[in-house]
């Protein structure tokens, strides 16, 4: 593990900002940590930085637990860089911006040289040097920034969302470059954002926060294939999700047997996904399948896709449903309708 | 009127053939209000990155006093350093009232706080950007803070060139630790005082156009200075 | 456009720095405020620096400014010359900031001696004082005896009177005066508007009275150096109450006693006294101070 997060909490002016989170990040990960704005990443990622002292617990880096302060920790926070949330480019050329971070750690002058032009030239902004730094677009301001923390050739790259303050077009474009350098590199990303796209396209391992504790933590596809609470199930987009308690013979929730394959005891929640809900006009039972009879509620069209809310009893399932299938079951609002799902799409927590 | 006409035009002579006593005040003033704020400026300025840099109970407190120490009487001043140097003071082994050194001590502390003051408001005025940058590319504190400083220069300078035109233009402290000793401790202020007092109009009237000249380089410079920082 | 401004500054700075260790102590200008013009003397490297508080009434007369070269010259020393009053001057006596004063309060003095901190005290000169007023003298006093001037003063309410109100030997006297006209001081320093209090050295205060139209009180020196830019003229000149003596007393812990030793022999020179008693003369065709070393000036 390169990166260890032990109990850490926070608290500024009385605010609980981290409460007991635990966190690790390997080495080569590309860590992707999400949350509405205002969970605690920022600050848990100027812990993880090593700029800021969280109030309680132990920060490990490079396997070795870091002091709140002296000589050890300036090293360990010199093998790594963190790009702010809205980075700022210091007076004067591009050039200076960026020899900057090796010049502090007193690398020769013929070195930077090197290493300044050939990072410059990795964020395509070859024949940039001279450029005064407050002459440049918000896009290449974002460059500079990121080969002013390239250069230093960290571990670790800490990013604080990126790409919020940037159009589409220079947003796909940065994350492009990012998922280039992390395939290149070998260097390990820690990257905060509150938009689970990002995630998606270039996240390995990740995080996902809520008021300041960490909700569910494990590889891209666990978190938003297996969402563990109804806050996480939400938060990956998912919809029908309901309390439930588990008997022997299935699940409960809102009055109905649903059936499952999960061996889940208790309370517990289940979610099933709106694409995987059949509506029909008539009942066809089979086996593995779930069956309830329903009041269609509404129609509402979402892009391409139909959402219908049918009303069973005390739930409301929603299905997704294609233009044709609406169509051609002719469905209207009042209808009564069969709905039906198969046990094994009944996503269980 | 006439009489006031005359003696400007003697004053005017008197800058432009460049009499001695003017301007050897002149220089004198100079020299001893340069060294005040850079001695100030050295130490001071060092001391608004600790209470910027740091934080501690009363912080807040610390600040607004200092703020409201920019306008601290100079007799005030001057009265509490003469009380400290005087032979019979805690430091009056040193020997130093009625010496320009004794000036230049008082006018340390007049314009500590607006030194002090002011530059903690540039370095504010860096917000947590700059110093965040800054240590999360590895700056060590002190590297961070020096870069910080040269962030915000145009600011800090103009701090340092407040403190020098109060500096040059105060009384209380030049007079009273002074003693306004013809040739020694003799400032463009104190000699304008005494000028006019023994009728003298026409040389005070020459000193108080050099004064005037020197705060408004002062300002004109702050001002530019400003202007360039919003840029 | 603003880095040339700057570097221009930093040029001007660097150079002042670079120019003014070696100038900035060599420039000992003449005296401002007076016509003296002898060559300034640059001080010996080393030299002993010696600091004489004097009353306002021989600085502005511009002796002091006459003297000090001289001195210099003689002694190789640098003559630091404080301008005060009398009180003032005793003061910085008390803490041993100064080494040598010359006052004119003879009671203070005496006390001051007493009381250790003067080695002895050594009249050197004297003159009167003078109530002087605007010509058109509207409460008449000239020509009475100081005591009578200001009974009539404090009783008709006629007339501004601008007093020192400084603690100097000009105040001291006219306190004495207030008192031999049988009042109390400080009855008369709240009977009125008409008493106003300066708070400043002895030129100053006759601009003020001039500019007012008051009367003053004023030492015979200072008036006639400034009697030319004023229009207030002498009125009362007469009586013994009005003698103004001048004594130069060294500190008991003067930092440089022999030199302080120095200076009241300097004062009290034959040479010296002569060029006290005719100082001025040249110039305002009257003599200012009268020289009275080794006089004895116990009964007066």
């Amino acid at each position: 593990m390169i990166l260890e997060l032990e109990n850490i909490s926070q608290a500024k002016n009385g605010h609980q900002i981290l409460s007991d989170v635990n966190l690790s990040v390997s080495r080569g990960a590309f860590f992707v940590l999400m949350g509405p704005t205002g969970c605690g990443k920022t600050s848990l990622l100027r812990i993880a930085g090593l700029l800021d002292k969280p109030s309680s617990g132990r920060v490990m880096c490079f396997d070795r637990l870091i002091p709140l302060r002296g000589k050890e920790r300036l090293q360990a926070r010199r093998r790594m860089v963190t790009l702010l949330q809205r980075p700022v480019l210091f007076r004067g050329s591009v050039f200076s911006n960026v020899e900057w971070g090796l010049r502090i750690r007193g690398i020769p002058l013929n070195e930077i040289n090197t290493k300044v032009l050939r990072v410059l030239e990795l964020v395509d902004l070859e024949g940039y040097g001279d450029r005064d730094s407050g002459t440049l677009s918000g896009g290449e301001l974002q460059r500079v920034a990121l080969a002013r923390a390239l250069v230093i050739e960290p571990s670790v790259l800490i990013l604080d969302e990126p790409t919020t303050s940037l159009d589409p077009n220079l947003r796909f474009d940065l994350l492009r470059r990012l998922r280039d350098l992390h395939s290149k590199t070998g260097i390990t990303f820690i990257m905060a954002t509150h938009d689970f796209t990002d995630a998606l396209s270039i996240g390995t391992t990740g995080a996902v926060m809520r008021n300041g504790r960490i909700e569910q933590t494990g590889t891209i596809d666990e978190i938003f294939y297996s969402p563990k609470t109804p806050f996480m199930a939400s938060f990956v987009g998912m919809r029908n999700v309901f309390p439930a308690e588990f008997r022997e013979d299935g699940a409960v929730a809102g009055g109905h047997l649903v059936r499952h394959t999960s061996d889940k005891r208790g309370h517990g929640f289940l979610a099933i996904p709106p694409e995987a809900i059949v509506v029909s006009r008539k009942t066809t039972v089979t086996s593995e399948r779930n069956h309830f009879i329903g009041t269609i509620e509404s129609v509402e069209r979402t892009g391409s896709i139909f959402s219908i809310s049918v009303s069973c009893g005390n739930l409301i399932m929603i299905s997704s449903i294609t233009r044709s299938a609406l169509t051609e079951l002719d469905l209207t609002e009042g209808q009564e309708v069969c709905i039906s799902f198969k046990a094994s799409a009944v996503h269980v927590f | 009127m006439t009489q006031l006409l005359e003696a400007f035009q003697i004053a005017l002579n008197m800058i432009i053939s460049g009499d001695p006593v003017v301007f050897s005040i002149a220089f004198r003033t100079l020299m001893i209000s340069l060294t005040a704020t850079l001695v100030s400026a050295f130490i001071f300025i060092p001391v608004a990155c600790l209470i910027h840099f740091n934080q501690f109970r009363g912080k807040k407190f610390l600040v607004s006093i200092i703020q409201t120490l920019f306008s601290v009487p100079t007799v005030l001043v001057g009265m509490l350093v003469f009380l400290f140097i005087s032979r019979a003071g805690p430091l009056g082994n040193l020997g130093m009232l009625f010496t320009p050194g004794a000036i230049v001590l008082g006018e340390v502390l007049l314009i500590a706080p607006i030194i002090t003051g002011l530059t903690i408001s540039a370095l504010s005025g860096m917000g947590r950007e700059i110093p965040d940058t800054a240590l999360s590319l590895g700056a060590g504190q002190l590297q961070m803070v020096l870069k910080v400083l040269s962030e915000s220069r145009y600011m800090v300078l103009t701090a340092v060139l407040m403190g020098f035109g109060r500096a040059v233009s105060e009384i209380g402290v030049a007079i009273i630790v002074g003693g306004n000793i013809s040739g020694y401790t003799r400032t463009l202020t104190t000699a304008i005082a005494l000028g006019v007092g023994q009728g003298e109009i026409a040389a005070s009237i020459a000193l108080g156009i050099i004064l005037l000249s020197l705060a408004m380089i002062v300002s004109l410079t702050v001002s530019t200075l400003q202007h360039s920082v919003k840029r | 456009m603003l880095k040339n401004i700057l570097s221009r500054i930093l040029i001007v700075v660097v150079l002042f720095a670079a120019c003014g260790g070696q100038s900035s102590r060599e420039d000992a200008e003449k005296e401002l405020v007076e016509d003296v013009h002898t060559d300034s003397i640059p001080p010996l490297p080393g030299a002993i620096r010696l600091r004489v508080a004097t009353t306002t009434s021989l600085y502005d007369t511009g002796l002091w400014g006459y003297l000090e070269p001289m001195f210099e010259e003689e002694y190789g020393v640098e003559l630091d010359v404080l301008y005060a009053g009398t009180g003032k001057a005793l003061e910085w006596g008390r803490r041993g900031d100064v080494d040598v004063i010359t006052v004119h309060s003879r009671a203070r003095e005496e006390q001051f001696v007493e009381e250790g901190y003067g080695l002895e005290r050594v009249p050197f000169a004297y003159n009167y004082f003078l109530v002087v007023g605007s010509p058109d003298d509207p409460a008449h006093l000239e020509g009475m005896a100081p005591e009578d001037a200001f009974r009539t003063l404090m009783q008709n309410g006629e007339g501004l009177f601008v007093s020192r109100g400084d603690d100097s030997g000009t105040h001291g006297k006219e306190k004495a005066i207030w008192t031999a006209a049988g009042y109390d001081y400080e009855d008369v320093r709240t009977s009125g508007d008409w008493y106003i209090e300066g708070g400043s050295g002895m030129g100053p205060t006759l601009v003020m009275a001039d500019e007012m139209g008051a009367y003053t009180l004023t030492d015979m020196g200072t008036f006639i150096a400034y009697q030319g830019d004023l229009e207030l003229e002498p009125l009362v000149d007469k009586g013994d109450m009005l003698l103004n003596v001048y004594s130069v007393i060294e500190i008991t812990s003067a930092r440089n006693p022999e030199m302080a030793a120095n200076l009241r022999e300097f004062l009290t020179s034959e040479t010296v006294q002569e060029l006290i008693g005719n100082y001025g003369v040249g110039e305002y065709g009257i003599q200012l101070f009268t020289p009275c070393a080794g006089e004895d000036m116990q009964d007066i």
